[in-house]
């Protein structure tokens, strides 16, 4: 199984792949953020529209820039969970009528695997063991990755995911959509120690982390400062909120690297392009002796090259056992 | 020969022509859940069809049915369409569903206006009429809105789908004859869908996006925008 052709539709990014083992000879990615920011956030309806509109032309894309083409692939690989379900549907449709019209096989992923497995591409894979955090928009969760192809979850969100926390406080703040971007930019004008923000760290020692309290007070500010006042103090909300959340992201990392013997650690998901969270865990691995794989930005957040990557160690299906194969959305 | 095959109803509907002589067709209702399995049972379908016809190299043409009906039907449909297209080098040609379904009262009933009615959710529905010169444009409405929304003239027209049996009263206060609910001409046929195709001629089969969803109905997001920003 040499040449992978990946798919992902999973949430609002239109993404397709040609993997040679892990080396990734082409990654697209159509953005679909700038569509979505009108709305505030990412909508369904709208995206699974944009995807069937986007995938064809993406896949053609991904096959040109490897530089081979359908023919040239030896199986397909695509995101089958978890995600938004008219968006998979989209991306596990077309993955499923391209390797039927060619008899080839099917591979079918699971999307945290894939971030996980963005680890393995070159240049400079990192290989297991090793502990993962992975938080984005969808998801954070601490992943215990012992051998590749599997993972354990060390601890994960209980309410929002980091990156839905970040969406929620740029709103609050008037910022614009996505909100890691929007946070990190006001942020840079601003002083982290302005405002006390709660960092949820619960004394058991959990790794669990938790988001909503954060975003309840940071509601509270806002509305004791009234508008003018944020509007004023902007930065310094912003600031102050994303250290409150990279602090405890950093914290529970801390916590796992304290109750495992790793020597390891993987950044991966959208908030894993954060600056102030590369520059906090590269510190606090230096401080421990531990390596840290900080992930180029374009394989942080969703790709296909990532879905590839996890696909080497499923199982391929062969044709015809999965023409049935469904997406889910968890 | 032609490869047709529409889920933007509850129904999975594949099928495969020869010169409008069915070599194949083939239909799946809702699965155990209720909902519908296009999403499994499709492209099963479609390989048990293409097997009938002999494999890949006889088809000619994909026709696929482009709503209006559930999006995510449309979509999985469409996708499905496009990729079996960008995969083998078939054109693609896209029929309007509720023609489909029009096309299938016709035959029915061939000398009556007969109005094919698709269930839109939300109390409405899509619908198109054929008053002997083909199957006219889609339309949304809510039921009793169908008489005006046609144009008119649906005194004694013969009515069948899923939205006309929903709506049965509705639909008949319109002056339609609604179908019995258990007729089969209420499901929509893939075989109309082929002979659609075929009857749209030479030149009416394109690059796979050329076929593009009639959803009819923005996303609801926007709507919601527009009434915000409007007021
Ligand atoms: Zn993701």
């Amino acid at each position: 199984m040499n040449r992978i052709l990946a798919i992902e539709t999973s949430c609002d990014d239109t993404c397709a792949a040609v993997l040679e083992g892990p080396r990734a000879l082409s990654n697209i990615v159509s953005s679909q953020a700038r569509l979505h920011a009108r709305f505030g956030g990412i909508v369904p309806e709208v995206a699974s529209r944009r995807h069937l509109e986007l995938i064809n032309p993406v896949i053609d894309a991904a096959l040109e820039d490897s530089g081979g083409d359908l023919e040239s692939v030896d199986a397909i690989a695509v995101t089958v969970k978890p995600g938004l379900i008219g968006a998979l549907l989209v991306g596990v449709s077309t993955a499923k009528a391209i390797a039927a019209a060619t008899r080839k096989p099917l591979i079918a992923v699971d999307h945290l695997q894939g971030h996980v497995a963005a680890a393995y591409l070159e240049p400079d894979p990192l290989e297991p063991p090793f502990l993962a955090l992975i938080a984005s928009g969808g998801h954070t969760l601490l992943a215990e990755v012992r051998e590749a192809g599997t993972f354990a979850i060390a601890g994960q969100t209980l309410d929002d995911a980091a990156g839905e926390a970040l969406d929620k406080a740029a709103r609050l703040l008037g910022l614009g959509f996505p909100g890691g971007p929007a946070i990190q930019r006001e942020a840079a004008e601003g002083d982290p120690e302005a405002f006390g923000m709660p960092v949820a760290m619960s004394r058991d020692g959990g790794l669990d982390f938790s988001f909503s309290g954060l975003k309840t007070a940071l509601a509270y500010a806002v509305r004791d400062l009234g508008a003018e006042e944020t509007r004023e103090r902007r930065a310094d909300l912003a600031a102050s909120f994303q250290s409150a959340v990279v602090g405890q992201l950093v914290a529970k990392l801390g916590r796992a690297l304290d109750a495992g013997d790793w020597d390891a650690v993987a950044l991966g998901g959208g908030v894993a392009a954060n600056a102030l969270l590369r520059e906090r865990a590269r510190d606090l691995c230096d401080e421990r002796g531990v390596r840290l794989k900080l992930l180029p930005f374009e394989l942080c957040t969703d790709n296909a090259a990532m879905i590839g990557s996890a696909a080497r160690f499923e199982p391929p299906v062969a044709h015809p056992d999965y023409l049935a194969l469904d997406a889910a959305a968890r | 020969m032609i490869l047709g095959f529409d889920t933007a109803t509850p129904d999975t509907a594949v099928a495969v022509a020869d010169r409008g002589e069915p070599v194949f067709e083939g239909s799946a209702g809702p699965g155990a859940d209720g909902r519908p399995a296009a999403a499994r049972e499709l492209l099963v379908m479609i390989e048990e069809a293409v097997a009938a016809a002999g494999g890949w190299n006889r088809i000619a043409t994909i026709a696929v049915g482009r709503g209006p009906g559930s999006f995510t039907g449309l979509r999985i449909a469409i996708s499905t369409a496009r990729a079996l297209s960008q995969a083998r080098g078939i054109p693609v040609a896209g029929v309007d569903s509720t023609a489909a379904l029009a096309a299938g009262l016709r035959e029915r009933d061939g000398g009556r206006t007969v109005v094919g009615v698709i269930d839109a959710r939300r109390g409405e529905v899509f619908a198109a009429v054929d008053r002997g010169d083909g199957p006219g444009e889609p339309v949304v409405c809510t039921p009793d809105e169908l008489g005006a929304a046609l144009g008119g003239g649906l005194e004694g027209a013969l009515a069948g789908g899923d939205g006309a049996v929903r709506f049965r009263a509705e639909i008949e206060a319109s002056g339609c004859v609604v179908l019995d609910d258990e007729d089969r001409a209420n499901r929509l046929s893939a075989r109309q869908i082929c002979l659609l195709a075929a009857n749209m001629g030479p030149g009416s089969a394109h690059h796979p996006a050329g076929v593009t969803p009639k959803y009819m109905r923005r996303p609801d997001a926007e709507r919601w925008l527009e009434r915000i920003d409007g007021s």
